[in-house]
């Protein structure tokens, strides 16, 4: 049936997690430009029928005309599903930049194609530049500040630290009550992980 | 004493309209806006140049009275201060820029609405453009035959550009006026609405869109 493969591709992006990639499907999406193309061929040659029997193709109505435009109708409502398929992608990868960084872990590198790890990475520079000539980064301060202290545990060996004016050592596993600013850039590290009741 | 107590509401009134026109107070008013809004709003570029230089001299300040053994706690009110102004300042560029990711084919068909950004965001809204479509044109539209491959049209054949997002206008808003708004005309319909200052209504955002540009209506 027609236009069976696109919705298929559709319904996989629909039905994922929200905000999470699934594996970029490029097995599906080549079968649904092939199906593309079909149609396009089976357009042009109903249309060339309709020129060998010498009618006007704006105005005939006949069994060619009809049968083009599902063709055609086909091949539109293909690439709409096309275009929402990556559009939509494209729209959790920026998401992406905000939540991990401009470095993507393995992990989720693997589910994009290849034009969406070129995306990504355009992206995410187009965001810096923005960035340095406001000379303001807009990646920390992610949820409004409580309190400008927490609570926070400590990750990984991260050895003695001088802050303000006072050294802490903060050895793995350990529980501190920091200021905020200065637990962040730890935290955004994977450093430590703030506590919440 | 009668005297006093009577002047007390006129002082406190004075000290409220004060307390709300502080920069800070805009800038949460601004922020509000456009987290509330559907569309990008125009960018306060006076307020966030003067939120800017304050949040430089409370930085400096907080940094003078941390050296210099002043009470450590009104250092930290100082501090909480300057992080809640610039969690409001960040997460306003932030949704901006959302919005600019998000309606970029939008944005850049129409002038009228490039005229809302700053000069940093239009610079950001090209690139965000000419990548999304670059991407668009390897991963779908070079695949596809040729009548079919306009990124704004469907086919050769649609008459307008009918593959652009756009904001929803007609979404439904929280809002509040700021003063007395006598009987006015909803735009789109010729139903007429009366706001109280602090009453809430539930409204399309399409018909008092205008009043909150002119900041009038405020969203909540």
């Amino acid at each position: 049936m027609y236009g069976r493969k696109a919705f298929q591709l559709v319904k996989e992006l629909a039905s994922g997690e929200k905000g999470q990639l699934t594996p970029y499907n490029s097995d599906l999406f080549d079968q649904v430009t092939a199906e593309c193309s079909q149609h396009h061929l089976e357009l042009q040659s109903l249309i060339r029928k309709i020129q060998e029997e010498g009618l006007d193709v704006q105005t005939t109505r006949n069994s060619e005309h009809y049968g083009s435009l599902i063709h055609h109708l086909s091949l539109v409502r293909n690439k709409r599903c096309l275009m929402a398929y990556v559009y939509n992608r494209a729209e959790i990868i920026r998401s992406l930049i905000w939540k991990v960084g401009p470095v993507l872990p393995q992990e989720i590198q693997e589910r994009l194609s290849h034009t969406e790890e070129e995306y990504f990475k355009r992206h995410s520079a187009a965001l810096q530049s923005y960035m340095s000539r406001l000379d303001l980064d807009l990646t920390v301060d992610m949820v409004p500040p409580k309190d400008p202290y927490i609570q926070v545990r400590v990750l990984d060996d991260i050895g003695v630290v001088l802050s303000d004016d006072k050294t802490t050592n903060f050895a793995r596993h350990s529980m501190h009550f920091l200021k905020r600013t200065d637990a962040e850039q730890f935290i955004s590290r994977g450093l430590m992980e703030e506590l919440t009741d | 004493m009668t005297s006093e107590s009577a002047s007390t509401p006129g002082i406190d009134g004075d000290y409220e309209a004060l307390i709300s026109t502080t920069d800070v107070e805009l800038l949460k008013r601004a922020w509000r806006n456009e987290k509330a809004a559907p569309e990008i709003l125009h960018f306060e570029s006076a307020l966030i140049q003067r939120i800017r230089g304050q949040i430089q001299l409370m930085e400096e300040t907080v940094e003078e009275f941390s050296g210099s053994g002043i009470d450590p706690l009104s250092v930290s009110l100082y501090q909480m201060d300057l992080d809640r102004t610039q969690y409001l300042l960040r997460s306003y560029l932030r949704i901006r820029l959302q919005k600019i990711e998000k309606y970029t084919f939008h944005i850049s068909n129409n002038s009228e609405v490039q005229s809302r950004l700053s000069g940093q965001e239009k610079g950001f809204a090209r690139r965000c453009n000419e990548d999304l479509e670059r991407h668009l044109e390897e991963s779908v539209l070079s695949k596809l035959p040729d009548n079919y491959r306009d990124i704004l049209k469907q086919s050769l054949i649609s008459e307008e550009n009918d593959m652009v997002p756009e904001p929803h206008l007609d979404t439904f808003v929280v809002c509040k006026s700021r003063r007395f708004l006598g009987p006015f005309q909803l735009d789109g319909s010729d139903e007429l609405l009366e706001m109280k200052p602090d009453d809430l209504c539930i409204i399309h955002y399409k018909s008092i869109r205008e009043r909150v540009q002119e900041g009038e209506i405020d969203l909540v």
